[in-house]
């Protein structure tokens, strides 16, 4: 215990027991699906995984600030509708030129958010909940019911999907998966050793403190909802290149997969712990669930309840057992402080997060 | 160069037959009637094309009073067909035409409606029961269409057979409900008997899902040869997934899709066959017939016929496929291959 103490946070315990989780439910689907262990179902879950991902990052950033943005299924589908609309008008737009317009306009949905939230002082929840509703609401009406088809799309666009970086034996790395991979580790290591990211802890662990020790909080908060709204652009654009035909429905719902993966991956929903790959994990946890689910045909309607209950037990878990986690660790901290120095070198301690 | 298939002979004559038996209607044209076209839900082409063809009709009636195409979002198909339904019956209007994906939940919207004075056409998908429904405008025989898709696996899969899956719309969906149904009549046919159908999965008509309910399917049955989905955005979504998984080798997509976004599939063996009518003209017809009806110029009983402009005389039957419906046969079927798709996409 000792040892786990020294070496492990209580966030990482949470981590390592998604981990866990991970790998019961691989064993316990493999064990209802027949043909489950093959690289198929690899390949299956780190495309599904790829969108998830993408978005699941930038929710992290802006649920670590003690916030939630709910608009990022429908500026997934606003940004996967006019990309590819700009797109089908003019076939010889490079490529790098789509993903950023992509990204632009995905930006600008979420600065929308962030200058309400920030500088208008409404909580997010009631800001978001109404550019959920809003972007949709304009991607219907400016759409006039029209389709983006995979046949007015270049054909680089519509082969994406299949591009593989690498692969080990049969298990494909492809394209999108490998850009949410990236994606993580550097939103990860922003995170983690930039100071703009360890601010956006300090805004989520304690508000009042971050004001006083000067943090522009307004501003934090506000980038963090533009970054959120840009990474939704980038997974519209990999859903356009998905799935090639876009109707306005596309990405509805995402935001529960996301909230999901973001909170089962240990992001706390109150702000100031979690981290991008726990985030990711999430996701993964997700991917695997909904395939597995699809596998086994049981109804969306079920899989949508099976995602809130996930929500909740997430939720309830961060409330009880990591309170209990971190109680654990403090007292161990007091025992170490009250011991005496000379039963040898005092090994070096983690600050606490 | 387009292969028309047996309903062809029939259709004519049956057309044909009727012709002179009885007086034809005429619709008097300028009227000025504030007609509603409701389609399933707003945002894929084949519906944008019954609209488009439905508006050449109201051109050519020289109907002042401009058409309404109003429909709801696909998640709130059958909510929002019988708010419009409901609404356009308050407004007053002459005709509505619906695309019904309510099942039987929309027969107490229509009825209100027909008991108001209002003309209810249907198209595409008609009301099972009948009731509140005038006459439905069919695009194709429905025990036809089980022929024609089982009549394509068995090209696709050639005569050893072989075993395929359904991805089919939505569970409430009339004319997909009636397809699945007519098919799986069919492949109890002697010729037939080499292939197996696995299993039907629903994709609701969204890409994501159905792109995923093919993907499902694939690993589900491992010996799985071909997808059979009579819906327009099951099938492209279906192709994508098998081209995105490089399976077009093994697993083909075949059912019913608009030429053009299928162009690509057909050209490159994905989706070596596929059917469809012409949306165009099912909404042309429509128009034309629910005009007729909204003016007194036709009369929704059996044996009644009419002229419905460029398409020429139609007469209302009983629908064999509905105990107590009338129905309006349009077709015929169009098969299309790499041959004959890419004039057809045009």
């Amino acid at each position: 215990m000792n040892w786990l103490q020294r070496y492990v946070r209580p966030e990482q315990v949470r981590e390592l027991s998604l981990l866990l989780l991970i790998i019961v439910a691989v064993i316990v689907f493999g064990s209802m699906i027949d043909n489950y262990y093959t690289s198929r179902t690899f390949n299956r879950i780190a495309s599904s995984v790829a969108i998830i991902t993408i978005v699941a990052v930038g929710q992290t950033l802006v649920v670590l600030t003690r916030n939630i943005d709910l608009s990022v299924g429908s500026i997934v589908g606003c940004t996967a509708y006019f990309t590819g609309t700009l797109l089908a008008q003019n076939n010889d737009l490079h490529p790098l030129l789509v993903v950023l317009a992509a990204v632009a306009l995905g930006s600008v949905l979420g600065a929308i958010n962030g200058v309400f939230v920030a500088w208008g002082r409404v909580p997010s929840i009631i800001v978001t909940l109404g550019t959920l509703a809003i972007y949709r609401g304009l991607l219907v009406d400016l759409s006039g019911a029209k389709t983006v088809t995979t046949d007015s799309l270049p054909s680089w666009l519509v082969d994406l999907p299949r591009v593989n970086l690498f692969a080990i034996g049969e298990f494909d790395f492809r394209a999108m998966f490998m850009l949410a991979l990236m994606i993580v580790i550097i939103f990860q290591v922003g995170t983690s050793f930039l100071a703009l990211g360890r601010r956006l802890y300090a805004i989520g662990s304690n508000p009042d403190a971050a004001k006083l020790i000067g943090l522009p909080i307004k501003r934090l908060v506000f980038l963090t909802f533009v970054l959120s709204g840009a990474l939704s652009g980038l997974a519209g654009f990999v859903t356009l290149a998905r799935f090639g035909n876009i109707t306005v429905e596309a990405g509805r719902g995402l935001e529960l997969e996301v909230v999901a993966a973001v909170v089962v991956g240990g992001v706390n929903i109150f702000g100031g712990s979690g981290t991008i790959m726990g985030a990711m994990l999430g996701a993964i946890m997700i991917g695997i669930l909904e395939q597995s689910l699809f596998r086994l045909q049981i109804s969306e309607f079920w899989r949508d309840a099976l995602l809130g209950l996930l929500i909740l037990l997430a939720v309830a878990s961060d409330a009880v057992i990591l309170q209990r986690l971190r109680s654990l660790w403090a007292r161990a901290d007091l025992k170490f402080i009250a011991k005496p120095p000379d039963d040898g070198p005092a090994p070096e301690r983690r600050a606490p997060p | 160069m387009k292969k028309y298939l047996l309903a062809t002979a029939a259709l004519a004559m049956a057309v044909s037959i009727n012709h002179g038996v009885q007086a034809q209607a005429m619709a008097k044209p300028g009227e000025a009637l504030d007609m509603v076209l409701l389609p399933k839900f707003l945002g894929i082409l084949p519906f944008d094309q019954a609209h488009q063809g439905a508006q050449e009709a109201a051109k050519e009636l020289e109907n002042p009073t401009p058409l309404q195409f109003l429909g709801p979002t696909p998640e709130n198909s059958v909510a929002g067909q019988i708010e419009i339904t409901t609404n356009a019956t308050t407004q007053g209007v002459a005709a509505i035409m619906i695309s019904n994906n309510s099942g039987d939940q929309i027969v107490p919207a229509a009825k209100a409606a027909q008991e108001k004075g209002i003309a209810v056409v249907t198209w595409d998908s008609p009301i099972p029961s009948a009731e509140g429904e005038d006459v439905f405008v069919a695009q194709v025989d429905f025990s036809e269409t089980g022929v024609v898709m089982a009549d394509m696996a068995l090209s696709i899969l050639g005569e050893d057979g072989g075993k395929f899956a359904i991805l089919s719309a939505s569970p409430d969906a009339a004319n997909q409900n009636a397809w699945n149904a007519a098919m799986k009549e069919a492949l109890k046919g002697e010729k037939y008997a080499k292939l197996e159908l696995l299993d039907t999965v629903y994709g609701n008509d969204q890409s994501e899902e159905s792109y995923n309910q093919a993907l499902a399917l694939v690993d589900k049955y491992p010996d799985m040869e071909l997808i059979m989905a009579p819906t327009s955005v099951g099938i492209v979504a279906a192709a994508k997934a098998m081209q995105d998984e490089d399976l077009c080798d093994t697993v083909k997509t075949s059912g019913l899709g608009v030429p053009s976004e299928m162009l690509a599939y057909t050209m490159n063996g994905c989706a070596p066959e596929f059917a469809l009518w012409s949306f165009v003209d099912l909404g042309y017809l429509t128009y034309q017939t629910a005009y007729a009806i909204a003016t007194g110029a036709l009369k929704a009983e059996e044996g009644a016929s009419f002229k419905a402009g460029r398409m020429g005389e139609y007469t209302i039957t009983k629908d064999p496929t509905r105990d107590a419906g009338l129905r309006i046969l349009m077709g015929p079927f169009s098969v299309y291959d790499k041959d004959n798709v890419e004039a057809a996409a045009k």
